[in-house]
């Protein structure tokens, strides 16, 4: 028990930013994020007992983070419908698009044009946008993408360049408008 | 798509470049102990108690059904022999 407890401080420790930022990237909101983080490291502890080591620490962290955003999403969306008894929604745009999210770890001067990025990332499909995500903010390799994802190599290169390909799209929709304020 | 239009769309798309990890609040870690140790708390001492109101629950109700039954099969047999009684003055 004691053992446990210590390995599971250490790990904590080793994985909370990892935790944390991913959370952030993913629901865009401070709190939200440090809910989920507190909700993660809760099931690392609840099931380090069976963890089987057939994959790597970091691997299963990663897995458990993206699921737990993903069901603290559908949970808020669902809790939303509840409430103003609507239909349900295909995606998480629904809870995400709520506000504009400043991500306190970009650059002052990038600050701006972030906002849209994460704006439009939210338009994108659930695999597509953790695909992005750990590509684009995590900075991982396509072959960690595909062990954390449980996908093939070249269903994750497919994901990230459709995820791109949908950005510049709804950017490119996006220019319009700005053009139209400036 | 025009040149102005694509600079515009690359610029969005690395204004992520040199982004810096996000640390949690110091207090994040005796939080999660905290709900830790009540989850232990909860998991002993609820679980019995939830166990025992649901096993009283079901014997109160299996009395309650079982006393109703009876109760109404003595009344209809009750009720019958009055009416018979009743009715039926060829042997009074």
């Amino acid at each position: 028990m004691i053992q446990n407890q210590f390995h599971f401080e250490k790990l904590y420790h080793e994985y909370k930013k990892l935790v944390f930022n991913v959370a952030l990237n993913y629901l865009q909101n401070v709190e939200d994020a440090e809910e989920v983080t507190q909700d993660v490291f809760i099931k690392v502890y609840n099931s380090l007992e069976n963890f089987n080591q057939k994959s790597a620490v970091k691997t299963w962290i990663y897995r458990i983070t993206i699921n737990q955003c993903l069901d603290f999403i559908k949970q808020k969306n669902s809790q939303k419908r509840f409430f103003i008894f609507g239909k349900k929604s295909q995606n998480e745009q629904e809870y995400l698009n709520t506000t504009t999210f400043e991500h306190p770890g970009i650059l002052l001067e990038n600050k701006e044009e972030a906002a849209i990025l994460f704006e439009v990332i939210n338009t994108l499909t659930e695999n597509q946008k953790t695909a992005f995500l750990l590509s684009k903010l995590d900075g991982l390799s396509n072959p960690e993408i595909s062990e954390i994802m449980q996908l093939s190599i070249s269903s994750v290169e497919s994901l990230v360049f459709r995820a791109k390909a949908a950005l510049q799209e709804k950017l490119a929709e996006k220019y319009t408008n700005y053009r139209k304020k400036k | 798509m025009s040149m102005e239009k694509e600079t515009w769309i690359e610029s969005i798309l690395n204004s992520t470049n040199g982004i810096t990890q996000v640390v949690p609040s110091d207090d994040l870690f005796s939080k999660i102990s905290q709900r830790i140790q009540q989850e232990a708390k909860v998991s002993s001492k609820t679980v019995w108690l939830v166990a025992a109101s649901i096993a009283v629950l079901v014997i109160m109700n299996i009395t309650v059904i079982n006393s109703k039954s009876k109760s109404t099969k003595h009344s209809t047999t009750a009720y019958l022999e009055m009416t018979v009684n009743q009715s039926n003055q060829l042997y009074q």
